[in-house]
């Protein structure tokens, strides 16, 4: 078992007139290798439940174990858990601060103290793991668009060499092209590289069809958790309840099938959706020919 | 990691007691004149009886007296170390004597209220604080500094300034502590090392919030114009504050105690 949370609560300004709850009662195992999808309305508290992946938080009650240690423990070397698990934070582009990139992904590998050599090798191997040219080093990176910056603090991550890479809503706030390419380079990590990935997301028809394995939460609570297309087709009312809604093709096939046609539930994607259509229709036309 | 937990001086805590309900000008006055008595005063029972006053003020507000002193913690060492310098450097009539340093009678006395002043101190300015909200404090501190626009003063330009910077602190705070926990993330480390290397550690912290704040108070002001903010002239209030029969009451009460106070002590 490489995570495991084990009754994690977790109160904001704890006896404080404004407390609040954020996390209540999580349990949750992750093992090696997964491609996990997160969603939740905003203030859920999914920001904080990964926040205790590497110890940024500690749970007001509860225990989170990686690889067998509880971390919440006094003398845990965290510095060493936050590099096997590395965590990107929305809008990573704003941590941003060195004059040129190089520098920017030197930065982890910098503080573990390795060799001027090693690091350089690990800057031109995380660029290429972000699909950017190494010409870029000896820009700055104020210079560059959004969707770029984003990929420079994912590769500043990744230059950690982590085992499993968290990313909090990663495609907020970018334009349609730059939200593919930071997708299916995350595809890429997790399938070239074997990184483990916990992808938090709005975005219900990429997750969908990304993702082996989707967590649902609300109020604070993780209320589904299995593959997408077990949650879309078997918990689509709860999930239209709590308001989060399907992917519009699953929509689509779920208000069909409700108003009485005999079609396949928890489709996922546009091209699932060609296949099934197109196998209606010709069974429809089969029928007429008879 | 709440990094900033601890920080609750100059915070405002919700309530529905009198104190809060009281109007801002009021609040503020009363809080000037306890604390120009504070300095006046030279005997025990002016400290007593104005100490008495505030405690009783933050019992009637309803706040409970961890928040009053958790605000004094930060301050308490500063109160402590001004009371020894008193105790320690007064010439006088000497009570006690240990190896080179001397303890005098004047010396006790003027630590002790020293120290009384910077405490009751304190607890004002936090009771105030505690039960106005940063907006109605601004507004009263507008409308009071609006008496001065004779001599040119900028009445609505201060109050509008405050306003932001006081807005502000608690969205910097949150952004310090977000870019902190990505830096920590990224294996920076705040927490060891020496005085230099601490420094240095505070660059990947200061160039992010600098260039966001730079960011921040640039769409700020392309905002304002849009909503065709021009300055105070001639600007009305969402509230407006209002002078009730208990505020001058209050008021009077304030004032005759700090009358009677300065005179007799």
């Amino acid at each position: 078992m490489f995570i495991r949370l084990e009754n994690v609560n977790y109160t904001y300004n704890l006896n404080m007139p404004f407390e609040t709850v954020a996390l209540n009662n999580i349990n949750l195992e992750i093992e090696k290798g997964e491609f996990i999808g997160l969603i939740g309305h905003t203030g859920c508290g999914k920001t904080t439940l990964i926040q205790h992946l590497n110890g940024l938080l500690t749970p007001t009650s509860g225990k989170v174990y990686i690889e067998g240690i509880d971390i919440c423990q006094k003398g845990v070397n965290l510095k060493l858990i936050r590099q096997k698990i590395g965590l990107v934070f929305q809008y990573p582009e704003n941590q941003l601060f060195e004059e040129n990139i190089f520098e920017e992904i030197a930065f982890g590998p910098r503080k573990l103290g390795l060799t001027e050599e090693e690091i350089k090798k690990r800057v031109y191997e995380v660029l290429e793991m972000v699909d950017l040219d190494v010409s870029y080093t000896e820009r700055s990176p104020f210079s560059l668009s959004g969707g770029e910056m984003r990929r420079i603090a994912i590769a500043s991550i990744l230059s950690l060499k982590p085992q499993m890479l968290v990313l909090d809503e990663p495609t907020a706030n970018l334009d349609p092209q730059g939200r593919s390419k930071i997708l299916s380079e995350i595809k890429n990590i997790h399938d070239h590289y074997g990184i483990t990935i916990l992808l938090v997301s709005h975005n219900m028809e990429k997750i969908a069809e990304m993702v082996e394995r989707l967590l649902v939460m609300n109020k604070g609570k993780i209320i589904l958790d299995g593959s997408p297309r077990e949650i879309f087709s078997r918990h689509a009312e709860q999930l239209i309840d709590i308001g989060l809604g399907l992917p519009q093709v699953t929509q689509c096939f779920y208000e069909l099938k409700k108003r009485g046609k005999s079609i396949k539930e928890g489709v996922l994607t546009v091209e699932e959706a060609e296949r099934e259509v197109l196998k209606k229709i010709k069974a429809l036309a089969n029928n007429l020919q008879k | 990691m709440n990094i900033f937990r601890n920080i609750s001086f100059g915070q405002y805590i919700p309530g529905n007691s009198l104190i809060h309900n009281f109007d801002p000008r009021v609040k503020i006055l009363g809080c000037l004149l306890i604390i120009i008595n504070l300095f006046l005063i030279s005997q025990f029972w002016g400290f007593l009886i104005l100490g008495v006053m505030v405690w009783s003020g933050i019992i009637i507000s309803k706040i409970h007296p961890r928040f009053v002193f958790r605000g004094l913690r930060t301050i308490i060492y500063l109160i402590l170390f001004t009371m020894l310098l008193h105790l320690f450097m007064t010439e006088g009539e000497v009570i006690f004597r240990i190896w080179i340093f001397k303890i005098t009678k004047e010396g006790l006395i003027n630590g002790l209220f020293i120290a009384s002043r910077l405490f009751i101190l304190i607890l004002t300015t936090s009771l105030l604080t505690l039960t106005t909200s940063p907006i109605s404090l601004t507004d009263g501190i507008e409308r009071l500094l609006s008496y001065f626009k004779f001599i040119k003063l900028p009445a609505h330009e201060i109050a509008m300034m405050m306003t932001i910077a006081l807005r502000f602190i608690p969205t910097l705070l949150e952004e310090t502590e977000k870019i902190m926990k990505a830096q920590i993330s990224r294996g920076a480390d705040f927490e060891s090392g020496n005085i230099v290397n601490r420094t240095k550690n505070l660059i990947p912290i200061l160039v992010p919030l600098f260039v966001n704040a730079f960011r921040r108070a640039d769409e700020l002001a392309i905002a304002m114009e849009a909503k065709g903010y021009r300055g105070g002239e001639g600007r009305t209030h969402y509230r407006e504050l209002q002078i009730h029969r208990k505020d001058i009451l209050f008021f009077t009460i304030i004032t005759a105690l700090a009358i009677i106070v300065g005179i007799l002590f």
